[in-house]
C-alpha cells in the first residue's frame, strides 16, 4: 500500500514535469452537475477513465481549485459498477508540484489495466461558496447569490469530452457567464459540451442568482452523549445557529411579515429536526427558559421536531438552543462480559443540507469505564480527555472530546466506542446513598441515646426516672381497667351461657392477673417514694380507688351469678347493675383525671 | 386541615400550647392500639408536620407543572441575576459588585443596596449541592428554594410559589423564625435564646426591607408589657439583649449601614430601652445595663448629629397616611403592590380566615399571658399593615393563621370533648374504649385551656355534629380553595401569557421572551435599552443589555427623564435619547392582544412622574382631552396623539384589521379606533416588534448624515428609467392630486350645500 502510494506519488509527479498522459490516464466523458439549489454548492461529476498507458494503473487523483477548496465540507468518490453497488474509495490527500489546489489520492479497487475504463463519481460539498450579493437586503427584497467556479472539471488528467449541468434554486437569473453558448431551462443551464480540454484548465463560471432557501448555519454545537449503564443515554445538543445570507437592512415590520406572503421571503421561520425513533423526554429550551413554539411528531422510524426559533431568522440574525433527549440504552450499547462498546451518530440532523462551522462532542462514559478507544468514520480531532461530575460521582467521569468543523449532512454516520467496565462498580453509587443514610441515622442514634452534656442534672434525672416510673405506672393502670373490661365481657357472655366454668375461670384469671399489676403498681409506688416525688400519693389513691372498683367488678360479677342462679329477679338485677355501673364509672373517670395529673 | 393546624402551630412560636395538641387531635381519627400516648402523639405530630411540608412543597409546584420551570415577575429576575453573580465571582465580589448594566449611565453599586440574604441562602444551597456533585443549577435551584418554606395560605403562596425567586420567600420564614425565638426567649429569659433571636433577625435583615416590622413590633411588646405591668426580669434580659446584638448584627449589612441610629423609622426601638432602664434597674443585670445606657445615650445623640434620611422619612410617612405618597410621590403609588388592599383581595387571600382570625384574636385576648399579647399586638398590627399596602398581606397570613387555628381549636376542642364525655360510658368494644381513652385524655389536656366552660355545658349531640360538619365543611371549601388560588391565579408567570383556544387547548404567547431574545442575540453587547422601569429587570436578567431605569427605582429624577422622553413629542424625545445615549428603545403593547398592563396604560403615570420633575415640559392635564378623559381615539389630545409612546405603540398599527367585525387599527385593550392612524417615525425605526406585537423594540438611528459623500450615491437604472419616463407633468403627482382635490371642494361645497339645502 505504501509503496504504491509513494510510486503513484511519484508518478503524479513525473507526470506533471512532462505530460500527464505519461500516466496515461485520461477522461474519456465528464458529467458535471452543479446543484446550487440550497445554501451549499454540491458538485458531483461522473467521470470515465481510460487508462491510456502501457502500464496498469492503481490510483488516480482528484483535484480541487484553489478558489474552492477552503470551503470544502465533504469530497467521497465511489465506483460507478455495471449493475451491482457502488464501491466507495478510500481517499488520501497529497500534493501535486507546481500545482494548487487540492489533491486527493484514490485506490482503484483493482489496477486498471491498459485500455481498460472505468466509470467513477465524485461527490463534492462545498459550504458558504454562495455569496450573497447584494450583501444586505430589506425584508422586502429578494436574496441573491453569486457562485462562482470553473466551467470545466478541475482535473490532473486531459479531458475528452464534459457537460456541466447546474440546477438553480429559482428561475430568475441576473447573469451568467455564457462560456459555449449554454443553454438555460427553468431552473436549469446547461454548459457544453466540452471536447478535449487540457488538464489543469480552469475558465471562471459566475452565476448570479436568486436563491430563497433558508441560508442556516450551525457556527457551533455541543454535542453532549451521557451514558449510563442503568439503561438510559442523555443526548443534549447545545446550538448557535446563524442565518448567514444577506444581511437584514434597515427595519423589520412586523406587520408586513404577517401580511405579506413574500415579505422577508429568504428568512426561516421554522425547520424540522429529525431525532432517532427511539428519542424521549424532548425538550428544546434556551437560556431563559422553555421555548413553547415547537412541535413534535412521533413518526414509525424517527421523531420529528419541528423547531421554531423565538423569532424569526433574517439575515444575520442568531438565535441559540438547547435540544436535548433521552435514549434506551440497549439500542445502542452492545457489551460482551466487561467490554462494552456504544454505536451511536457522531453528529445527528438539525435541518435539510445541514452546514456546521463548529462540532464538539463530548462523551461522558460511566464512572469506572476504562481502556477508552474511539473509531470514527473520518478523521476528527480529539482534544484531552476530561472528567465530569455528577450526581454522586466521587472519582468522575471520563469524558472524549472531540472536534471537527465544516460539516455537512454527509457526515451523520456511526461512531463506535470501545470500553471496558467493571459491573461491580455500579452498585457504588446506590451503595453510597445506603451509606450516607446509614451514618445519618447512626449519627442521630447516637446523639439521642448518650448524653453529651457536659454538667449533670441531678434534678433533671429524677423527674426523668420520675416520669419512665409514671409511664409504667400509667401502663400497667390502663391494662388492670382492660382487665376490668375484659371481666365484663365474661359476665356478659356468662349471662347468655351460663357456663359457670368460664366465669370461674375468668375470675381467676382476673384475680391472678390483678394481683401480679397491683403487685408490680405497688413496687413502683414504692420506688417512687424512695426518689422522693409526691406522685407516689397520687399512686396510692390510684391503688385504693382501684380496690373499690375491684370490689365493684367482684360484686357485679357476684350479682350476675345471682341472676343466672334465679336468686334474684331481673329488674332488680338492672337496677342494681346500673347503680354498679354509674359508680364504677365514677371511679374511672377519677382514675383518669389522678393518671392525668401524673 | 390538619396540615393547616400544624403548620401554623409548628412554624410560629407565638401560637399557645393548645394548638399543638389540636395538630396532634385532628389527626387522631388513626385507630391503633396507642400503647404509649406520648410516643404516638410525637409520632402524630411529626408525620403531620411532614405532611404539611410536602403539601406545602408540592402546591408551589403548581407553577412548573401548569408551565414551567421559570423566574416569575421582575424581582426575582434581578435576585437570579445577583445570585448567578455571587455563585460566579463569589461572595467579596458580590459586595463589590458595581453593575454598570443598570441605571445607565449612573451604574448601581449592587452590593451595597440589596438585602444579600436570598442571594446567600440560594448561593449557600447552590455550593453545598455543588460539593456532593448535585448538579443543580441555580435556575432549577431558584424554585425548588423558595418551595422549600412552608404555607398554604394563597397570601403567601403568591409570593413564593416555585420561580418565584424572590426575596420575601426567605424573609417570611425569617420573620417568623424571629418570633418564634423572641417568644422564647421572653419565656425562658435565656441569653442563649436571644441571641438566636438575634441571629434570625440579623438573618432578616439581610433579606427583606420587612425587618422593619419587627424592629418596631419588638418594642412595641415590650412597651405593652410594661404598661400591662407584665414586666419581668426575663423580658428585660431579652430585650436588652437583643436591642443591643439585634442592632449591631443589622449594621452589618452594607444596604441598612447606620440607618437603624439615624432614621426615624427604627426610632421606635429605642423608647422602651430607655423604660425598661428605669424598670429593671438591679444588680443582676447591672453591666448588662452599663451596655445599654451607652448605646441609648449613643442613639439619642445620633440623630441630632445626622440629618434624617428625608427619603426614608417619606416611606414611613407613606405607610401611615397613604394619601401622602399619591400627592408627592407618583412613583410610590405607582406601584402596583403599593396600593391599598381591598375587601375581595382579603378575602382571595384568606378566605374563611376573615372571619375566624377576630375570634381566635378574641381566645388570645380572653386569657392574656405574656406571649398571647406578642400575637395579639401582631396581628392587629399586621392588619393596619395589610390594609394599607397589597404587598404587606404577608406578614398578615402567618398571624392569620396562628390565630384562625386558634379559634378552630377551641371550638373543636369544645364540642368534640364535650361528645367524649358523654359518649363514653356505653362501651362495648375494649380496643375502641381504649383508643378513645387515650385520645380523651387528649383532649382533656389540651381543654384545660377554656375547662372552665368545657365542663358545664351539656350540648345536644346533634348541633354538635352539625357544628363539627359545619366547621368540616368550611375548612374543605378553604383547602379548595386555596388549591385553586394557588393553581390557577399565583401560579402563573407574568412573562408568559397563556391563552385557551375554543377547543380547551391552550396556547402560550410567549412574546415577552421572544423579543428579550431577540435583543440577547442579535444587538450588540453594549447597547443601552430604553424603557419603562418595569422593564428594567426583566431585560436586565433576560436580554442581558444595559437599561436606564429598573425595578430599583431609588433615582427619581432618571426615572422622570425617561417618563418625559415617552410623553414628549419624537424630537424632543431624541433629543433625550442621544443624551442618554440610548439605543434601543423598548415598549410593550397590548392593542393586538387585548393585554391590559402594557405602557399606554401605564402612560399616565410617566406623564405624572415626569411632572413631577420637569412641570414646565410637561403637564398631565396636556394628556386629558378637554371633558378630562384619557382617550386614544380621534378624540385624543394632540400631546397625546404626537407622544412618543403613542407613536411608537401605534406604527403601522392602523393598517392592521384585526377581524372584520372592527375597522383597521382597532385597539383592543381600549376598545377604541385609534385617533392617529398614518404614524411617521423619523429618528426611529421598527428593529423588532415580536409576535402578537406585546414587545415592541425601536431602533435610534443615528443622526442624520450631513458629511458630503466622496462618492456619487448610487442611482439605481431602474429607479431612474421609471421617473425618466413619467416625464415632469406627470411626476408632479401632486398637481393631479391637487386637481382631483379642488374637483372635489367644489363638488364637497356643492354637496354641503344641498344637503344644507335638503335639511332646510
Amino acid at each position: 500500500m505504501w509503496s504504491a502510494g509513494a510510486v503513484g506519488f511519484v508518478l503524479v509527479s513525473c507526470c506533471f514535469c512532462s505530460s500527464l498522459s505519461a500516466e496515461g490516464l485520461l477522461n474519456e466523458d465528464v458529467k458535471r452537475t452543479l446543484d446550487l439549489s440550497s445554501h451549499l454548492a454540491k458538485i458531483t461529476a461522473e467521470i470515465q477513465l481510460a487508462n491510456h498507458g502501457a502500464s496498469r494503473v492503481n490510483s488516480f487523483t482528484l483535484a480541487l481549485e484553489d478558489e474552492l477548496a477552503p470551503h470544502l465540507a465533504f469530497i467521497g468518490a465511489s465506483v460507478k459498477g455495471e449493475e451491482e453497488e457502488d464501491e466507495s474509495l478510500e481517499l488520501k490527500e497529497t500534493t501535486v508540484h507546481g500545482q494548487s489546489g487540492k489533491f486527493f489520492e484514490a485506490q482503484f479497487p483493482s489496477a486498471l489495466a491498459p485500455g481498460a475504463k472505468l466509470r467513477v463519481k465524485v461527490e463534492t460539498v462545498f459550504s458558504h461558496v454562495l455569496k450573497p450579493f447584494p450583501t444586505h437586503i430589506t425584508q422586502a427584497e429578494r436574496q441573491l447569490v453569486v457562485f462562482q467556479g470553473n466551467h470545466y472539471l478541475y482535473s490532473p488528467y486531459p479531458t475528452r469530452s464534459q457537460t456541466t449541468r447546474v440546477r438553480l434554486a429559482s428561475k430568475t437569473v441576473e447573469s451568467y457567464t455564457k462560456l459555449g453558448n449554454p443553454t438555460k431551462s427553468d431552473e436549469a443551464i446547461e454548459y457544453g459540451p466540452f471536447k478535449d480540454v487540457p488538464p489543469f484548465s480552469q475558465d471562471v463560471m459566475k452565476i448570479h442568482y436568486e436563491n430563497n432557501t433558508p441560508f442556516l448555519t450551525i457556527s457551533s454545537i455541543t454535542r453532549t452523549i451521557e451514558v449510563s449503564h442503568w439503561g438510559n443515554i442523555a443526548v443534549e445538543e447545545t446550538i448557535d445557529l446563524r442565518h448567514t445570507g444577506a444581511y437584514l437592512k434597515g427595519p423589520f415590520s412586523r406587520y408586513d411579515y404577517q401580511r405579506q406572503s413574500d415579505s422577508g421571503i429568504s428568512s426561516v421561520k421554522s425547520f424540522k429536526t429529525i431525532l432517532p425513533a427511539s428519542a424521549q423526554d424532548v425538550y428544546y429550551r434556551d437560556e431563559i427558559g422553555n421555548i413553547s413554539t415547537s412541535h413534535l411528531q412521533v413518526l414509525d422510524d424517527s421523531v420529528e421536531v419541528e423547531i421554531r426559533p423565538r423569532f424569526p431568522l433574517f439575515g444575520g440574525w442568531k438565535t441559540h438552543y438547547i435540544i436535548g433527549y433521552n435514549l434506551p440504552s440497549y439500542e445502542y450499547l452492545y457489551n460482551l462480559g466487561d467490554q462494552y462498546a456504544l454505536k451511536m451518530r457522531l453528529v445527528d440532523h438539525v435541518y435539510d443540507d445541514q452546514v456546521i462551522d463548529q462540532l464538539t462532542v463530548k462523551l461522558i462514559l460511566p464512572e469506572g469505564a476504562k481502556n477508552v478507544h474511539m473509531d470514527t468514520p473520518y478523521p476528527i480531532a480529539r482534544s484531552q480527555d476530561e472528567l465530569h461530575y455528577t450526581y454522586l460521582d466521587t472519582f468522575g467521569r471520563p469524558v472524549l472530546v472531540a472536534t471537527k468543523s465544516n460539516m455537512v449532512e454527509q457526515h451523520i454516520q456511526d461512531v463506535v466506542v470501545h470500553y471496558t467496565f467493571n459491573k461491580i462498580l455500579m452498585l457504588q453509587e446506590p451503595l453510597l446513598v445506603v451509606g450516607a443514610f446509614y451514618i445519618l441515622f447512626f449519627t442521630v442514634i447516637i446523639y439521642v441515646r448518650l448524653d453529651f452534656s457536659i454538667t449533670k442534672d441531678p434534678a433533671a434525672e429524677v423527674r426523668m426516672k420520675v416520669a419512665s416510673i409514671t409511664e409504667q405506672v400509667l401502663t400497667l393502670v390502663n391494662k388492670r381497667l382492660g382487665l376490668y373490661r375484659h371481666m365484663d365481657e365474661v359476665v356478659n357472655r356468662y349471662k347468655q351461657s351460663r357456663d359457670t366454668g368460664a366465669l370461674n375461670s375468668g375470675r381467676k384469671t382476673l384475680e391472678a392477673e390483678h394481683r401480679t399489676l397491683t403487685n408490680d403498681i405497688n413496687a413502683l409506688q414504692t420506688r417512687l417514694k424512695t426518689e422522693g416525688s409526691d406522685l407516689a400519693e397520687k399512686v396510692g389513691e390510684i391503688q385504693k380507688l382501684d380496690g373499690s372498683l375491684k370490689d365493684l367488678v367482684s360484686r357485679s360479677c357476684q350479682e350476675a351469678e345471682r341472676l343466672v342462679a334465679g336468686k334474684v329477679k331481673k329488674d332488680a338485677y338492672i337496677e342494681s347493675d346500673k347503680s354498679l355501673s354509674g359508680r364504677r364509672q365514677e371511679l374511672v373517670g377519677r382514675i383518669d383525671s389522678l393518671l392525668d395529673a401524673l | 386541615m390538619t396540615e393547616f393546624h400544624s403548620r401554623s402551630s409548628g412554624g410560629t412560636g407565638g401560637s399557645p400550647p393548645g394548638i399543638r395538641r389540636s395538630s396532634a387531635a385532628g389527626g387522631g381519627g388513626k385507630k391503633g392500639e396507642l400503647s404509649q400516648p406520648a410516643g404516638w402523639r410525637c409520632l402524630l405530630s411529626f408525620t403531620i408536620l411532614f405532611l404539611a411540608c410536602v403539601c406545602g412543597f408540592i402546591s408551589r409546584l403548581f407553577a412548573v407543572i401548569r408551565f414551567e420551570s421559570l423566574i416569575h415577575e421582575f424581582d426575582p429576575w434581578f435576585n437570579y441575576r445577583s445570585t448567578h453573580y455571587l455563585t460566579t465571582n463569589g461572595f467579596y465580589e458580590f459586595l463589590n459588585w458595581f453593575d454598570e448594566r443598570a441605571w445607565y449611565p449612573l451604574g448601581r453599586i449592587v452590593g451595597g443596596t440589596v438585602y444579600p440574604g436570598l442571594m446567600v441562602t440560594a448561593g449557600l444551597i447552590h455550593y453545598i449541592l455543588n460539593l456532593v456533585h448535585l448538579t443543580v443549577h441555580i435556575r432549577d435551584g431558584a424554585g425548588l428554594l423558595s418551595a422549600c418554606f412552608v404555607a398554604v395560605v394563597p397570601g403567601y403562596i403568591s409570593r413564593s410559589v416555585a420561580g418565584s425567586f424572590d426575596n420575601e420567600a426567605v424573609a417570611i420564614f425569617a420573620l417568623q423564625f424571629t418570633y418564634f425565638l423572641w417568644v422564647k426567649s421572653i419565656k425562658t429569659g435565656s441569653v442563649f435564646w436571644t441571641v438566636g433571636c438575634c441571629l434570625s433577625y440579623f438573618y432578616m435583615v439581610s433579606a427583606w426591607g420587612g425587618y422593619v416590622f419587627i424592629i418596631n413590633l419588638i418594642p412595641l411588646h415590650v412597651f405593652v408589657l410594661l404598661l400591662m405591668r407584665r414586666f419581668s426580669k426575663r423580658v428585660y434580659i431579652a430585650y436588652s439583649t437583643f436591642y443591643i446584638i439585634g442592632l449591631i448584627l443589622s449594621m452589618q449589612i452594607p444596604f441598612v449601614g447606620f440607618q437603624p441610629i439615624r432614621t426615624s423609622e427604627h426610632m421606635a426601638a429605642a423608647v422602651p430601652a430607655r423604660q425598661t432602664d428605669a424598670a429593671g434597674q438591679t444588680d443582676y443585670v447591672f453591666c448588662l445595663c452599663l451596655c445599654r445606657c451607652a448605646a441609648a445615650v449613643c442613639v439619642c445623640r445620633l440623630p441630632q448629629q445626622h440629618r434624617l434620611d428625608r427619603s426614608m422619612e417619606r416611606t414611613l410617612l407613606f405607610t401611615w397616611d397613604t394619601g401622602y405618597a399619591k400627592i408627592h410621590i407618583p412613583i410610590i403609588a405607582s406601584v402596583s403592590e403599593h396600593q391599598p388592599t381591598t375587601w375581595v383581595s382579603f378575602f382571595f387571600d384568606l378566605h374563611i380566615l376573615v372571619c375566624t382570625f377576630p375570634a381566635g384574636l378574641w381566645f388570645c385576648i380572653r386569657n392574656m399571658t405574656t406571649e398571647r399579647v406578642f400575637v395579639v399586638l401582631y396581628g392587629i398590627s399586621a392588619v393596619y399593615f395589610a390594609g394599607v399596602m397589597v404587598r404587606l398581606m404577608l406578614t398578615l397570613t402567618p398571624v392569620v393563621c396562628v390565630l384562625s387555628a386558634v379559634c378552630f381549636s377551641s371550638v373543636f376542642e369544645h364540642y368534640l370533648s364535650d361528645e367524649l364525655k358523654q359518649d363514653d360510658p356505653p362501651a362495648e368494644d375494649a380496643a375502641d374504649e381504649d383508643d378513645r381513652r387515650n385520645s380523651g385524655s387528649l383532649y382533656d389536656k389540651a381543654g384545660k385551656l377554656c375547662k372552665h366552660q368545657v365542663c358545664e355545658e351539656g350540648l345536644g349531640s346533634n348541633i354538635r355534629s352539625l357544628v363539627i360538619v359545619l366547621l368540616l365543611l368550611l375548612l374543605l371549601m378553604f383547602t379548595v380553595h386555596c388549591t385553586w388560588v394557588t393553581s390557577n391565579a399565583y401560579s402563573s408567570p407574568s412573562v408568559v401569557l397563556a391563552s385557551y383556544n375554543h377547543d380547551g387547548s391552550r396556547s402560550i404567547l410567549d412574546d415577552f421572551r421572544e423579543a428579550y431574545y431577540w435583543l440577547r442575540l442579535n444587538t450588540d453587547q453594549h447597547v443601552r435599552v430604553m424603557s419603562w422601569w418595569d422593564y428594567g429587570y426583566q431585560i436586565a436578567g433576560m436580554a442581558n443589555r444595559t437599561t436606564l431605569v429598573d425595578n430599583n427605582t431609588w433615582n427619581n429624577s432618571h426615572i422622570a427623564l425617561v417618563g418625559k422622553a415617552m410623553a414628549s413629542n419624537e424630537s424632543v424625545a431624541y433629543d433625550i435619547m442621544r443624551l442618554l445615549d440610548v439605543d434601543y428603545v423598548l415598549i410593550i403593547f397590548g392593542g393586538v392582544m387585548g393585554y391590559s398592563g402594557d405602557d399606554i396604560n401605564k402612560f399616565l403615570w410617566m406623564v405624572r412622574i415626569a411632572e413631577g420633575e420637569h412641570p414646565r415640559d410637561v403637564r398631565e392635564s396636556d394628556f386629558f382631552t378637554p371633558q378630562g378623559e384619557f382617550r386614544v381615539d380621534k378624540d385624543a389630545s394632540p400631546a397625546l396623539l404626537n407622544s412618543l409612546m403613542y407613536k411608537m405603540s401605534y406604527y403601522r398599527f392602523g393598517e392592521m384589521q384585526l377581524d372584520f367585525r372592527t375597522p383597521p387599527g382597532f385597539d383592543r385593550t381600549r376598545n377604541a379606533e385609534i385617533g392617529n392612524k398614518d404614524v411617521r417615525l423619523k429618528h426611529l425605526e421598527e428593529a423588532f416588534t415580536s409576535e402578537h406585537w406585546l414587545v415592541r423594540i425601536y431602533k435610534v438611528k443615528d443622526l442624520d448624515n450631513r458629511q458630503p459623500l466622496e462618492r456619487k450615491p448610487r442611482v439605481t437604472s431602474t429607479n431612474h428609467n421609471h421617473k425618466s419616463r413619467k416625464g415632469s407633468r406627470r411626476k408632479r403627482g401632486l398637481v393631479k392630486n391637487k386637481l382631483v382635490l379642488k374637483k372635489g371642494r367644489k363638488l364637497n361645497r356643492k354637496r354641503k350645500q344641498t344637503r344644507l339645502d335638503s335639511l332646510q
